[in-house]
């Protein structure tokens, strides 16, 4: 099927030199459009007034955020145009982790300028490549703007922390989730050599009961399991913790097999051997001086029998079950012990001691097992967040995750720039002036670029109820004499200096979001034609 | 007795077209197709959303490279078929230049409608462009440059072609940084032109400037639990061996015993078996060993016991590729360790990309290889630049293998239309006229590298036309400032193999389809009526 209804225009057209472009025309302003359209969409969740959105998924399931990734991840959007903007949300996620909603609205915004200079008759290529040059003008301003940081500045870095908590459903505990963030960072990096922060070392674990306000670092390992058994020792001093791979259930080999009863004799001789044999275990596990177990989920068959959980309450094991195969390494590594993968090996220098291994009450009727004291720890730390309900919980993990990425951020490139809108408005006017010294396209697209960057300052004022207009003039003109972090203050409702405010972010964050967006609404200005294909 | 039905020689539903019908219809398709692509030429091209439907309903793609668009669009037309077909070929032939083919057989087509319509026959057409497309090589073959004999020179010509190909792609704005990229990795290959030893990992995130060229080689895979991260000297081991157990492949085959301290004993000897299996293969003085399959446990842990490092389920791509240049060999028996080709590498440590965690294997002994690594801010960029690469990196390798040179920017088009029209103009007969369809067809290439960037294709192809009478051989279009230009000053060298085969193709392909007096349509095959449920 030959989809190109243009085609006989074209041959019309062929004599003159002039060319009916009208399809080409459609399809990107369709485009324009709906990447527009998906900005206006979360332009509310903007900064620390703005809003949430609930979100019900096709199965009836509820997600309430803020967060401009997720919003645009359950959306579910048709258009290829709108699809390339929520990739663009996601792959700011991915390298920022934070910033998810200003990329996209500052996409949005540009998609418009881009529209107004295309209304004007300015081919799509110029206007891509001095989108180009402005960008890279852009991100220059911005590193001039920085300032930089060391990581013993654990103040800046609780302020930037705080600054992204500030817009989220959790704002209020953002000083108690600050400086958790800030230390589950630095307690696994190293300072010194480290520029890049692997966000593994850090579990986060989502526990329903109790209030944000119960959320805490644990300086170990934290299981939501309870002890299995049926009266498991609660609390163990002076543990000797082994991690296992292998099951303590009766032998099954790889290939099938039928186990041939053919007396009464018989079948207690196989319940006989199957006691002794679990026994035998059970008996090299007491050996070794181990007193908390941790098992390997299986799937294979059962992980552990109750038979086998009889005995090993007999000797006073704590047996922890069912931990996934993906937690074994972070297990492993926090633990700083081998994981024990046959009977053979399960030996007492495998093991790993901790101080205590407990089991405690979190808010209302939840219980964990908190692992402390682990001598040898390995980089490793968890956090234990609660919530009252599912969705709160949901949020909070989510906005503690933009929180450590924030940080990590400033572990990757050590500079911080002011927030509140100051970066944009400082960028916005920079750019004007340098658009003044080019001539030809160039400039007059550095020109709508600059003002398209403004929509950020003028969001800000807006989701705040402020008086978007005044505000963002005052802001221009602040900036204009010089007073490169005069910001919106959103909570006096007022233009001061951010830097007092303590509201300040990471330059990677700011920059990655101008390189992003500009990049992808290049791509988008480049699109002619929409194809459908039979695949 | 003669009936007075028709008397009808195909089938019942079998369609036949004839004579102009049939003519027609090859050349609206052939058309259509060359339209669709059009706008995709040149520096300023465009770009195309291809949003599949069927069974990958919704996803999205964003391309400028014209066998992937007509890849995707699926054509019912046999002269479009034809195109289509054609341009496939020249995506495995040279890589670059797909758009370019297609383009010129559409126009060469509706050139030949003209022509067809003042009543000259499509064979006098045929001879025209035969005589056409010879002068037109030949012309091809005088204006190229060689500078193989001078490796400075020849290294600025691969980066010029490099810059060429891209700035025509996605990668335009950082064109300078891809074609140093593109023409390092090329170089590494010393001319063997195996692109398999290059590999391209796309990682979402960053933008396109945060990719980078590793002179080693990633695999997107981490090792064991407690097993070495880093190792110098590596001596690996690659295999495709079952290592959770050895299972007898019979359906049905179970063991039967009478006591569960016989079960016992046969889980023992299992575990042995694996045990065994285990020391054969670390007697293979390995310090690495990379699996196809998945490696379980127990295994995993004495390979940590035994210092090795593990990796299991790598791809089946991946481990080919690194059988290749580790210079192993991949193996699924351990019985004699002499026999086994180990792979070798300076070094194996785990590299942070983003948010993953790579292994990568540096100073492998096939120099040659390397590793390409794209960011980009979305998938549909990602995908897109691997693309616009693999043309780059097609072009080069055609081009260190066949090192002529030509301009490009529309210059060679012009010439060779220039030459056409010469010789036409000394052509007695029917022929001169197809002669001078064909260099119209020629001279359009230019017009829509022109029209793409928004600029006067008229004023712009006149004054191109006049430069080249004037006996100025390397003028084309400088899209960058909308004007004509020296090539030669710009460096836009395009590879003779692309030039010839576009000419080649794209001349072969129109003959066929204007030898064409007769499409029949087979009539479809019965099938019974679909009763599944959808």
């Amino acid at each position: 099927m030959v989809v190109n209804p243009a085609s006989g225009d074209t041959r019309k057209m062929q004599s003159g030199a002039f060319k009916d472009k009208s399809k080409p025309k459609d399809i990107r302003s369709s485009n324009i459009t709906a990447g527009k359209a998906v900005a206006d969409a979360i332009r509310t969740s903007l900064g620390p007034r703005g809003m949430d959105k609930m979100i019900q998924s096709a199965n009836g399931d509820v997600t309430i955020t803020n967060d401009g990734a997720t919003i645009l991840k359950q959306m579910n959007v048709m258009h290829p145009a709108a699809k390339m903007l929520v990739e663009l949300s996601r792959s700011q996620d991915i390298e920022a982790g934070d910033g998810t909603t200003s990329v996209v609205v500052i996409a949005g915004s540009l998609l418009e300028a881009a529209e107004k200079l295309l209304a004007r008759g300015i081919h799509p290529s110029a206007i891509s490549d001095a989108f180009q040059i402005a960008a890279n003008k852009s991100v220059e301003i911005l590193t001039k703007m920085s300032r930089r940081i060391e990581l013993n500045d654990r103040e800046s870095l609780v302020q930037s922390a705080s600054t992204s908590l500030n817009s989220k459903v959790v704002s209020q505990h953002s000083s108690q989730l600050a400086p958790l963030a800030v230390d589950a960072i630095l307690k696994v990096t190293d300072p010194a050599k480290d520029d890049n922060v692997d966000l593994k070392d850090i579990k986060v674990i989502c526990q329903l009961g109790g209030t944000v306000d119960d959320t805490e670092l644990v300086d170990g390992l934290v299981f939501t399991q309870r002890p299995a058994g049926a009266n498991p020792p609660r609390k163990v001093e002076k543990a000797k913790i082994g991690l296992i791979q292998f099951c303590i259930s009766p032998p099954k080999t790889d290939m099938d097999h039928n186990v041939i009863v053919s007396d009464y004799a018989a079948m207690d001789r196989v319940l006989k051997e199957e006691r002794a044999y679990i026994l035998n275990i059970v008996k090299q596990i007491k050996k070794a001086g181990c007193n908390v177990l941790l098992i390997q989920k299986s799937i294979l068959r059962d992980a552990v029998s109750d038979l086998a959980l009889h005995f090993l309450d007999k000797i006073k094991v704590m047996v922890i079950k069912d931990v996934e195969r993906e937690d074994i390494e972070f297990v492993s590594k926090t633990l700083n012990c081998r994981p024990i993968a046959s009977l053979d090996h399960f030996t007492a220098e495998n093991l790993a001691s901790a101080d205590l291994v407990e089991e405690v009450s979190t808010g209302g009727t939840n219980k964990v097992v908190k692992v402390t004291g682990i001598q040898n720890q390995g980089k490793t730390v968890t956090v234990l967040v609660q919530g009252s309900n599912k969705l709160v919980l949901a949020e909070a993990e989510r906005s503690l995750h933009d929180a450590l990425c924030v940080i990590r951020c400033l572990v990757r490139n050590r500079a911080l720039i002011a927030g509140g809108g100051a970066p944009e408005t400082e960028v916005s006017l920079r750019l004007a002036q340098y658009a003044q010294t080019l001539t030809g396209v160039d400039s007059y697209c550095l020109r709508a670029y600059a003002d398209a960057l403004e929509v950020i300052p003028l969001t800000l004022a807006e989701n705040a109820g402020l008086n978007s207009i005044a505000t963002v003039t005052e802001l221009r003109n602040r900036h204009a004499q010089g007073e490169q972090t005069a910001g919106i203050n959103v909570r006096k409702g007022a233009v001061t200096n951010i830097l007092e405010e303590e509201v300040v972010q990471p330059l990677l964050v700011s920059t990655s979001a101008i390189n992003l967006a500009t990049e992808t609404v290049r791509s988008i200005l480049k699109i002619d034609d929409i194809v459908n294909t039979m695949q | 007795m003669v009936s007075l039905n028709p008397v009808r020689i195909l089938r019942n539903e079998a369609e036949e077209e004839r004579a102009e019908t049939a003519r027609l219809s090859s050349f609206v398709g052939a058309i259509a197709v060359g339209d669709l692509v059009k706008s995709t030429l040149g520096p300023k091209g465009m770009d195309k959303i291809l949003v599949a439907h069927g069974r990958s309903a919704g996803q999205v793609e964003i391309t400028n490279d014209g066998a992937t668009i007509l890849k995707a669009i699926g054509v019912d037309n046999p002269a479009a078929k034809i195109l289509v077909d054609m341009s496939r070929v020249q995506d495995d032939e040279v890589g670059d230049g797909t758009t370019s083919v297609t383009v010129l057989a559409a126009e060469l087509l509706r050139e030949a409608e003209k022509l067809i319509e003042q009543k000259i026959h499509p064979q006098i057409i045929i001879a025209g462009w035969r005589r056409a497309t010879q002068i037109a090589l030949a012309s091809l073959e005088k204006a190229s440059v060689d500078n193989s004999g001078d490796p400075e020179k020849f290294h600025e010509d691969l980066l010029n072609i490099a810059r060429t190909t891209l700035s025509s792609k996605i990668l335009s704005q950082n064109k300078e940084y891809f074609a140093n990229l593109a023409v390092e990795a090329v170089v590494r290959l010393k001319g063997s032109g195996d692109l398999s030893a290059i590999q391209v990992i796309k990682k979402l995130g960053g933008c396109m400037e945060d990719s980078f060229l590793d002179d080693g080689f990633l695999l997107d895979k981490k090792p064991g639990l407690h097993q070495p991260k880093r190792i110098e000297k590596a001596r690996i081991l690659i295999a495709n061996t079952p290592m959770d157990t050895d299972k007898i492949k019979v359906f049905g085959s179970r063991v039967r015993v009478d006591a569960v301290s016989k079960i016992a004993e046969l889980e023992l000897a299992e575990k042995e078996k694996m045990k065994d299996k285990v020391n054969k293969i670390v007697n293979h003085n390995i310090n690495v060993f990379i699996n196809r399959q998945l490696i379980y446990n127990y295994p995993e842990q004495l390979f940590a016991d035994a210092g090795v490092m593990a990796i299991e389920h790598a791809d089946f791509a991946g481990i080919e590729r690194l059988a290749l240049v580790t210079g192993g060999e991949i193996v699924s028996t351990f019985d004699h360790p002499e026999m086994v080709k180990l792979g070798h590498c300076d070094l194996v440590e785990e590299v942070m990309i983003g948010e993953d965690t790579l292994l990568r294997f540096g100073g492998v002994p096939l120099g040659e290889a390397c590793t390409v690594v794209i960011r980009g801010a979305t998938q549909q960029i990602l995908d897109e630049a691997e693309r616009s690469l693999h043309d780059a990196l097609c072009v080069l390798a055609a081009t260190v293998r066949e090192t002529r040179t030509v301009y490009g920017g529309g210059c060679s088009e012009m010439l060779m239309a220039n030459a056409i029209n010469d010789e036409a103009a000394r052509t007695p007969g029917k022929e001169a006229v197809a002669m001078e369809a064909f260099s119209r067809a020629l001279r359009q290439l230019p017009t829509a590298i022109a029209d793409n960037a928004g600029y006067d294709s008229a004023q712009l192809v006149s004054e191109l036309r006049a430069a080249h009478s004037k006996g100025d051989h390397t003028t084309g279009l400088d899209m960058e400032q909308g004007v004509v230009g020296c090539m030669k000053d710009l460096g836009i060298t395009e590879s003779f193999v692309v030039k010839r085969q576009v000419l080649l193709s794209a001349s072969e392909a129109a003959e066929m389809i204007l030898r064409v007096d007769n499409i029949i349509k087979a009539a479809p095959r019965r099938r019974g009526p679909d009763n599944r449920p959808c």
